[in-house]
């Protein structure tokens, strides 16, 4: 399938942002984490007390910056497609490349909340909530660092020159699949650090 | 030099950011109870569909993938919701999963 055809597809059915081959990807992604989220329900139904005072030991300001750091990087792609869009392609690769180091930021903190649980006597065995947490959170660590790889891919080849105004499909998708990303953290966040 | 304009694209991010710090607040001092619950429900579907709306654009696209990922968030945030009320009929249901 050619790049510049998937950007053309607008019809009465919308635009499909990206091209169709990363919407399968995104959506086997989110079907994934539904069946994790279950994990999850299943797991506090049965401990509802382990999951009261789980989030207690946990680093609220981990998860909070890790949100805060997404959201930026997600931030910076939006501006990235915005740039593309008028052709400004310096201040698209700046725009990536911003995104990719904030990206870059999310397995750094988590590798200093993981010392730091650590460090409390928090690790896979120390309980249901904390087996669940380290099972939720590492997995969607793994889907991001795709997202990390996919967004210096698109950074090299806006370096390159290959995306334009009149073809982005491969920065947009790789853009939507970052997103996607987000709305995923934005939901495991509240379940380990907030909810009781 | 150029101003620095204030977009949509800063405000959602910025509003994003300032849900963000309240639902940490609420990760600091809330206590177990429909409060707290029925508060995060509604962040989580806010929260997904500002992501959906603004960062994805999805407003003005393929209505199957915008209707598809409103599902995906509201269908948790309705999970949120229900686990906290029938919690123990899930554990029930699911005993000889656990056992």
């Amino acid at each position: 399938m050619s790049a510049t055809a998937a950007i053309d597809v607008s019809t009465a059915t919308g635009r499909i942002p990206g091209n169709n081959g990363i919407w399968v990807g995104i959506f086997c992604v989110l079907v994934e984490f539904l069946l994790l989220f279950g994990v999850y329900f299943i797991a506090k139904a049965h401990y509802p007390e382990a999951f009261r005072t789980g989030p207690d030991k946990l680093a609220t300001v981990a998860g909070t910056t890790i949100t805060f750091l997404l959201l930026t990087s997600g931030y910076c792609m939006v501006k990235a497609v915005a740039a593309i869009r008028r052709d400004r392609r310096r201040a698209t690769l700046a725009w990536v490349v911003g995104a990719m180091l904030l990206g870059l930021g999310y397995p750094l903190v988590k590798f200093f909340e993981i010392r730091w649980n650590m460090a409390h006597g928090i690790d896979g065995e120390t309980g249901i909530f904390y087996t669940t947490y380290y099972y939720l959170t590492l997995n969607h660590l793994v889907h991001v660092s795709w997202g990390i790889l996919g967004l210096g891919w698109v950074a090299v080849r806006t370096g390159l020159g290959v995306y334009s105004a009149d073809d982005y499909s491969g920065l947009e998708a790789a853009a939507v699949y970052w997103h996607t990303t987000d709305v995923i953290w934005l939901v495991i966040f509240p379940f380990f650090y907030v909810l009781r | 030099m150029k101003a620095f304009v204030i977009t949509n694209a800063e405000r959602i991010w910025l509003l994003l950011l300032a849900l963000t710090a309240a639902g940490a607040w609420l990760g600091e001092t809330g206590e177990r109870g429909w409060a707290l619950t029925l508060t995060v429900a509604c962040l989580i579907a806010f929260k997904g569909r500002l992501v959906i709306d603004h960062y994805m654009e999805m407003r003005d696209a393929s209505p199957t993938i915008r209707r598809l990922l409103y599902a995906f968030v509201v269908v948790v945030a309705v999970l949120v919701l229900l686990s906290h009320r029938f919690g123990d009929v899930l554990a029930r249901a699911t005993a000889q999963l656990i056992a």
